[in-house]
Formats: structure tokens, sequence, C-alpha cells
């Protein structure tokens, strides 16, 4: 890993209803546009940008959902080892807001309990057709103790802001941890990945 | 989410098990249109792992008579055509049998319980006296569920406290610190100067026994990831191998397997596998040493030498081993322990090759041939699945399938008709066994695997280390009975709360899976009571909280023996009773090759660090980053 040329890597996974604008997020932080049409990017895992913040090199890795949350059927390993959650909903829809507490669910359930959740309108480019006020959004971040921001990945309004934030925010947490360690914790990977290059350290 | 299902697909597959989802995964990545769906809320049937209060609705889903079919909006006869016919599925999973819940710890009601999505206390209302009677499976089913809880609570660090003493952890093994546990390090320090900390044990030799109550394994259920089958990966086995070739490898964690333990003269012991293991034993004597190193030495080129074994070749390893001159224990290690084959069954060769397998296994990861996933083997299925969603497979669990739909002329499956009626098409269908209806099973015979999960206080052989995963064989005392395999989880597997074990015992049935198991599980603990009683059972671990159950077998069912399927319906067997997950990896790829003889079997995917991002803000990415282990922070 010594080869490696950043100074911290994260996972942040991003979740919400279907269609609310989570690939195109992704999509206009790491690749700098907004894909015209539908369609999710096959074979793509995850991807990956990095960033600098106060001279030290961040490597965030993005998760997106695969489309299984189409049908609630996000895969528990998805949430495993993610350092950051982005809930997203659409401040023009009010069902992907109310879709939120089951999200909540899925996350108190599946995460880490260290995981820093942000929650996330998207779609301000759409105001005239808003269904979610931002102070409803903002009274129920507040009650659950999470960040949020409202974000159009069509205008990428916000889109930068959110991940630099978030990155910011890990890295003190990381900070932290290790001050507090005093050992290089490894964080959240608590177990072993396998890999060919696992397989020719030994023997 | 009123979202309609897609209906023109390549392939559909029914059930979220192990190899339909590895077939999934595959199929998906050769650029097949995949829908997989699942009957149940949850991944994997009966590879699935649960939360402790997962595991309790899961008991009681089975204990439910069947509701025959309520949800289904429409009827499928009335959407067969005249020139189809249809093949039912089955409308409920009849694969588990023979439940049975114990309960030891207390019940107290003074704590107030609050776990999200948990079944709440007095759920059973078991005796926590040492006198157990197996719990009355219809108890389960009048049980109130309570509401629940409907408070969100923010996943912050604070939430839950440490309530407990920290141990002393002492550890050999490097990466056995417990982040994501409440009671791990960070919490850990956060409560140092709290007032209901005690003072950190430091008596190894003493382990101080804490009382753990009901109201607190169901307080830290999410803690718990209960496999339904116990199982490990071999490190150099088919499932290891897939996972890396196919790069779903990136989606899990593994531990190694620590020890290797036996039951030896009513003691379990450590089977020193490797040679530092065998040099630094202190069960051994010098000479046990030096014959033990001789045979090893000889098993990892026994081929070689032919003279020293041929006329033993197809007689039993345990008599071959008897002239081995090696100590009556030493015979036993190696048979149970090393070559995990029963006294009666293993020829010599075949046990030289599991001896000399094991011996190969060793040190690719760690001590022990195993590799354990963290969270549990229902994690691997759904590394596929979501292997098989990147590739643009659509999943949908909680989605019946009400029956498949053959076109009578050409005899081929063209259909399936969900329980909403919906239609949906593909060119070949997976289905797993359980799934069939009892007509089409009516010529099968399955066998049956015995079942039991534990939850403990102790390890059953306990070290300066508590953070040890174990597997002990535990061979067949009777004739006609199977050898028992005992895997102990400690909590830094994520499988279980703090200062408890979660311990899987697993046997070919006999009987049910109390009578098979029982036995063994009175030989290794002790039931919990608050007082100790019986100063001699002192040194055992305390069973908190047990289950039994039998869950059929339907690995090794010839196709033939499945009435009336079409060619195009492929079926999958669930889980078998092996160690390994060899079965369902075969099964996986010879299904694949028989549907796709042309197609390459999970390649790796692309990296996604090699997909070159175009925009202006670009970072190029450096060559040489493959293989980055998983949100590693390096400070
Ligand atoms: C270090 C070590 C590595 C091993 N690696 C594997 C492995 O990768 N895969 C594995 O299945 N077993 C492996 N074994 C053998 C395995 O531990 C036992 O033979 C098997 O678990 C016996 O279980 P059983 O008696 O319940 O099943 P059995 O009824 O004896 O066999 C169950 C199924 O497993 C298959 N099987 C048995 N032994 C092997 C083997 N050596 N290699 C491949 N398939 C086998 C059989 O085809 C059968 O279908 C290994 C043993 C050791 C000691
Ligand atoms: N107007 C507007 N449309 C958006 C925005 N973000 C996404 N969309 C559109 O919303 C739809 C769903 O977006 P997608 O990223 O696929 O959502 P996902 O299902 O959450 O991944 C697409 O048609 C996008 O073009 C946005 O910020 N503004
Ligand atoms: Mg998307």
């Amino acid at each position: 890993m010594s080869m490696e040329d950043y100074d911290f890597l994260f996972k942040i996974v991003l979740i919400g209803n279907a269609g609310v604008g989570k690939t195109c997020l992704v999509r206009r932080f790491t690749q700098g546009l907004f894909p015209p049409g539908q369609g999710a990017t096959i074979g793509v895992d995850f991807m990956i940008k990095t960033v600098e913040i106060n001279g030290e090199k961040v490597k965030l890795q993005i998760w997106d959902t695969a489309g299984q949350e189409r049908f609630r059927s996000i895969t528990q390993s998805y949430y495993r080892s993610a350092n950051a959650l982005i809930l997203t909903y659409d401040i023009t829809c009010e069902e992907s807001f109310r879709c939120l507490p089951e999200w909540l669910r899925e996350i108190e359930q599946y995460a880490s309990n260290k995981v820093i959740t942000v929650l996330v309108g998207n779609k301000i480019d759409l105001a005239e057709r808003r269904e979610v006020s931002q102070q409803r959004a903002e009274e129920f971040s507040e009650a659950q103790d999470m960040y949020y921001l409202e974000t159009s990945a069509k205008e990428s309004d916000n889109v930068e802001k959110l991940f630099l934030d978030l990155a910011c925010r890990l890295i003190s947490e990381a900070r932290q941890n290790t001050l507090v360690n005093n050992v290089s914790s490894p964080l959240p990977g608590e177990g072993k990945s396998i890999s060919y290059l696992t397989c020719c350290n030994f023997n | 989410m009123a979202d309609s299902l897609p209906t023109e697909f390549d392939v559909v597959i029914v059930g979220t098990g192990l190899p339909e989802s590895i077939l999934a995964a595959a199929c998906s990545r050769s650029g097949q249109r995949v829908l997989h769906v699942d009957s149940k809320s949850y991944y994997g049937g009966n590879w699935a792992s649960f939360s402790f209060s997962g595991l309790l609705s899961w008991l009681k889903d089975y204990q439910q008579i069947c509701i025959d079919g309520e949800e289904s909006t429409v009827k499928w006869p009335d959407l067969i055509h005249e020139t189809e016919e249809a093949i039912t599925l089955r409308k409920k999973d009849e694969t588990i049998q023979h439940m049975e819940i114990f309960c030891y710890v207390s019940q107290d009601l003074d704590d107030n319980v609050e776990e999200i999505g948990a079944l709440q206390k007095n759920l059973s209302t078991v005796a926590s006296s040492t006198l157990t009677e197996p719990l009355d499976s219809a108890c389960l089913v009048k049980d109130k569920r309570s509401v629940y809880v409907t408070k969100y609570k923010m996943p912050a660090k604070d939430t839950l406290k440490s309530d407990r003493e920290t141990s002393l952890e002492v550890n050999d093994i490097e990466e056995t610190l417990e982040k994501e546990n409440d009671c791990g390090d960070k919490t850990r320090v956060h409560t140092d100067g709290d007032k209901d900390e005690k003072p950190v044990e430091d008596n190894m030799d003493q382990p101080k026994r804490n009382r753990i109550t009901y109201s607190q394994i169901l307080k830290e259920g999410r803690r718990f990831n209960i496999d339904l089958v116990s199982k490990l990966l071999y490190s150099q086995g088919l499932l290891i191998d897939l996972l890396i070739k196919s790069n779903v490898s990136r989606y899990a964690e593994f531990k190694n397997v620590t020890r290797i333990l036996t039951f030896w003269e009513g003691k379990v012991e450590q089977v020193p596998c490797s040679r530092a293991d065998v040099f630094n034993s202190k069960e051994l004597t010098m000479v046990e040493k030096r014959m033990l190193m001789k045979f090893f030495t000889f098993c990892t080129d026994f081929e070689q030498h032919p003279d020293e074994y041929e006329a033993f070749k197809q007689r039993p390893f345990s008599d071959y081993l008897k002239t081995k001159k090696l100590t009556p224990s030493l015979q036993h290690f190696v048979l149970h322990s090393i070559a995990m084959t029963s006294e009666s069954s293993c020829t010599t060769i075949d046990g030289l090759k599991a001896t000399k397998n094991f011996l190969q296994c060793l040190g690719w990861f760690g001590n022990t041939p195993f590799l354990f996933p963290l969270y549990g083997q229902g994690e691997i299925s759904q590394c596929f699945c979501r292997m098989c969603a990147v590739f643009g497979g659509i999943y949908c669990l909680r989605r019946k399938v009400q029956c498949l739909v053959v076109d009578k002329e050409s005899g081929r499956c063209n259909a399936v008709i969900d329980h909403l009626g919906q239609r949906i098409h593909a060119k070949n269908f997976i289905v797993e066994d359980s799934y069939l209806s009892e007509e089409t099973c009516s010529s099968v015979q399955y066998k049956q695997i015995s079942r039991a999960v534990l939850i403990t206080d102790q390890s059953i052989l306990k070290t300066d280390s508590d953070q040890q995963i174990s597997v002990l064989i535990v061979p067949p005392v009777e004739p006609g009975t199977f050898a028992v395999r005992v895997t102990e989880l400690c909590s830094s597997t994520m499988t279980c709360m703090k200062d408890t074990y979660l311990v899987h015992l697993t046997c070919s049935s006999s009987k049910t899976a109390r009578e098979d198991l029982e036995s063994v599980v009175k030989k290794l603990f002790t039931p919990y009571a608050e007082i100790e009683i019986n100063k001699e059972e002192h040194s055992k671990p305390r069973l908190l909280w047990a289950l039994y159950f039998n869950m059929r077998d339907s690995s090794g069912i010839s196709r033939s023996s499945y009435n009336g399927l079409p060619s195009n319906v492929y079926v999958c067997s669930g889980p078998d009773c092996g160690v390994g997950n060899e079965h369902a990896v075969k099964q996986a790829e010879t299904l694949f090759r028989e549907i796709f003889p042309s197609e390459e079997f999970c390649p790796s995917p692309p990296n996604p660090e090699d997909i070159i991002l175009d925009g202006n803000d670009k970072q190029p990415e450096v060559p040489g980053t493959k293989n980055v282990l998983m949100a590693e922070v390096e400070p």
C-alpha cells in the first residue's frame, strides 16, 4: 500500500429511492457531466475521484446502488464498510422524502455506527416543482443528527461542496480516531481483503 | 415504488442462495439480461445470515401455517393459454424442520430494551433455570409481536454505551480490533473515565464472567449475524479462486480461522497443524513432536514414496496411521482434525491426499486452511448478486413465482407468472430446489442436515486472546451416526455481540437436530445459571441460548429425479453438509457451461480504477493501483 499516492481512502455509498438522481450526482462529481437519458453505467462498480484537501490527497471511492434500490433489494453487504452514506431524495417528489425513515432503518441495521450520513435533497433546479420544503428537510435531518444539503446534479449546484465537505469531515474523524487509538486503525475494513497480491505474499 | 418489472429477459433465476447467485453473476457478466427473484424478504434462502431479531422472525415465519396465496391478485389459471400448461411452484418453503429453542439466560424485565426491528423481550417464556425443557415450538407463534420502534436513532458513536468492563485483548493476530463494535476501540476510550466502568480484568486465568441477560442479547441483536448454514472457505478452494478471479472478493472481507481443535479424552485441545505449532505445542512430548514432523514431511510428497503406503492404499487410513509410530492422540489428530475424515469411510490414499491438501492450504492467509467471511456466510451470495446487478441484472426480493409456463408444442418453458399475475418471459430458467412443488419432487430422496446455533459466554478453549475462530470435529460415538463439526466464532467476526461466542454445530442427520447434537453440546457446555452450583462445571463455557433445527440437504440430487421439468429449466440445490463451498461453485459452473457452452465463466470485470474518466478536472490515476484494500485509511 505504501506505493499508493494518496493519504486517505474513503468509501462513500449512495442510497435513496430510484430516480432521485444518485447516479447523476456521482457522475457529475467524478466525471463532471450530466448524463443524458437514463440507464446505469453497466459494469461500473464504483467511481473514484482523488481530491486534494489542505495539501493532502484524499481518494474517494463512490459506490452506487447498481439499481438494486428499484425493488427495495439492496444487499446488506453494500453498506458494510462504508465510511459515509449519502442519503438522497428528490425535492420534487414527496414520496422519495417519505421513504427516508425506511432507508434510515436499513442504515441502522447494516451500516457501521461510525458512518457519517448526509441527507441530500436533489434537483433544486426544478424549484418550481418543489414538494418538500427546505425547512421540513432541515427539521428532519436535525432530528436524525444528519448533515443536510440541497443539490442539483444537472446544474452542478453544491455537488462539489457535498463531496468535499464530506471528505473534510471524514479526514477529521479519521484523525481523531488514530489519535485516540494510538494505532494506525484501518477504518472500517477490519478484515482481510483477499487478492492475488495477498496470496503471493506468503510462502 | 409501484414500479413494475420488465417482462423480457434471457434468464430468470428463482432463489438467491449461493449457487443461484454465482450463476446470476456469471450470466449477467456474460451479457445476459438477468432477472433474479426471491420469495423471501432477505437474500440467501437457506444460505442467509440473520441478526438475532431477524432469526426470531425467520423461526416465526416457519411456524406459521401456510397462508395460501393471499397476495396473489390474479391466479395463474386465468393467465394460461390453451397452448400452454403450468408447472406450479411451492407456496411455502418446507426445508426446515424440528426447530427447538432454549433460552438459558434470565429474561429480567428491568432493562428497557429498545431495538429497532426487533421482536421485543418476553418473546419466549422459558424458565431461566438449568432445567430447561424444549420450548414448545408453538410457543413462538402465540407470542405477541410488539410494535416496531419507529424512532430512528442517528447511528452515532455514542448511542450505545459499553456497559461492561473491557477485557484485556492480548492478541497475536493482527487485526482483531473491533472497530465497528460499540464496545470497540473508540468507545472504549470514551468510556474510560466513566464511573460505571469497572476495572479492567487482568487475570486471564480466571476470566471474569459477565452476567448476560436475554434483553441484552435482544438489545445488541444487530451485532449478530447468524448463519443458517455453517461453512468455511478453504484457502485454496474453488470459492476463493472464484472470488478472486471474478473480483467479487472486493465486496467482502475475511478472517482466518485461528485454531483447529480436537476433542480427545474428554478435553478440548488445539491441534498443532503447522511446523511452528508442532514446535510450540505444550501438549506434545519431544518424541511426539518428532514423529508428527516426520509424518507431515512425508505427507507433503507422499506420492514420491509409494512403497511407504502401497499396501494400505485402499485400506482404512486409520489402520495405516497405526503403523506410522504415532501415539493414539496423534492418530486422532491426523484422522479427525487434519484429514477431517471419519474413521470407517476413509481410505489411506484419500487420507494422505486430504492431509497433503491440508498442509498445502496452510500459511496462505494464516495458520489454518480456512477463512471465514466477516458478517457471516450470508454475505457471500449477496456479493455475487451485487456483481450481477452491476452488470445490469435486476433484483427483486419478496417476489413469488406462482408457476412456470410451458409451451405444449415445444415442451419448453417460456415464462413465469409472479404473484401479481405478471407474466415474465425468458429463454432459460434456474430454480432452486426448495421452490419446486411436491409433485415435481415426489421421487426425490432428500438427506437432512442437523444444525445447532448456540450463544455462549466463553470459548471452548480459553487462551490469552478471546478473539479466536475455532473449528472442532467431534467424531461419532455410535456407529451409524456422523461426526459433528463445531465452529466457534468470536465477536470480531461481526457475527455476535461482545463477550459472547456464536457456536455452530453441523452434521449429517440421523435423527432430529437435537437428538443428533445435544450430546456434543452437553460435553462442551454447561447451561447458564445465575449461581454456580457445580464447581467442576465451572470451567466449561456457559450456554446462553440455543436453537436446533434440521435443514433439507438437496445436494447431489440428479436432475432426472425431478418430474416433468422442461429442458430449459435448471435446478440448483440448497446448502450441502460439507465444510467448504465447493459443491455450490461446481454446480454453478457446471450449469453455466451447460446453458452457455461458449461463454467464459465469471471473468474479471474491468477494474473501476482503470475506467478513465472524461472531463477536464479529472485526476489521472496512477498505474499499479490495483488490488486496493477496500476503505483502508492510511494516515
Ligand atoms: C486442508 C483441506 C482442504 C480441503 N479442501 C477441500 C476442498 O477444497 N473442497 C472439498 O470439497 N473438500 C475439501 N477437503 C475435504 C473435506 O474437508 C472433507 O473431505 C469433507 O468435508 C468431508 O465431509 P463429509 O464427510 O461430510 O462429506 P463427503 O460426503 O465425504 O463429501 C461431500 C462432498 O465433498 C466432495 N469432496 C470431498 N472431499 C473433497 C476434496 N478433497 N476435494 C474436493 N471435493 C471433495 C465430494 O465430492 C462430495 O461431493 C479438504 C480437506 C482438507 C483437510
Ligand atoms: N432536473 C434535474 N434532473 C435530474 C437531476 N439529477 C438527476 N436528474 C434526472 O433524474 C432521473 C434519475 O436520475 P438517476 O441519477 O438515474 O437517479 P438514481 O436512480 O437515483 O440513480 C434522470 O432522468 C436524471 O436526468 C437534477 O439535479 N435535476
Ligand atoms: Mg442509479
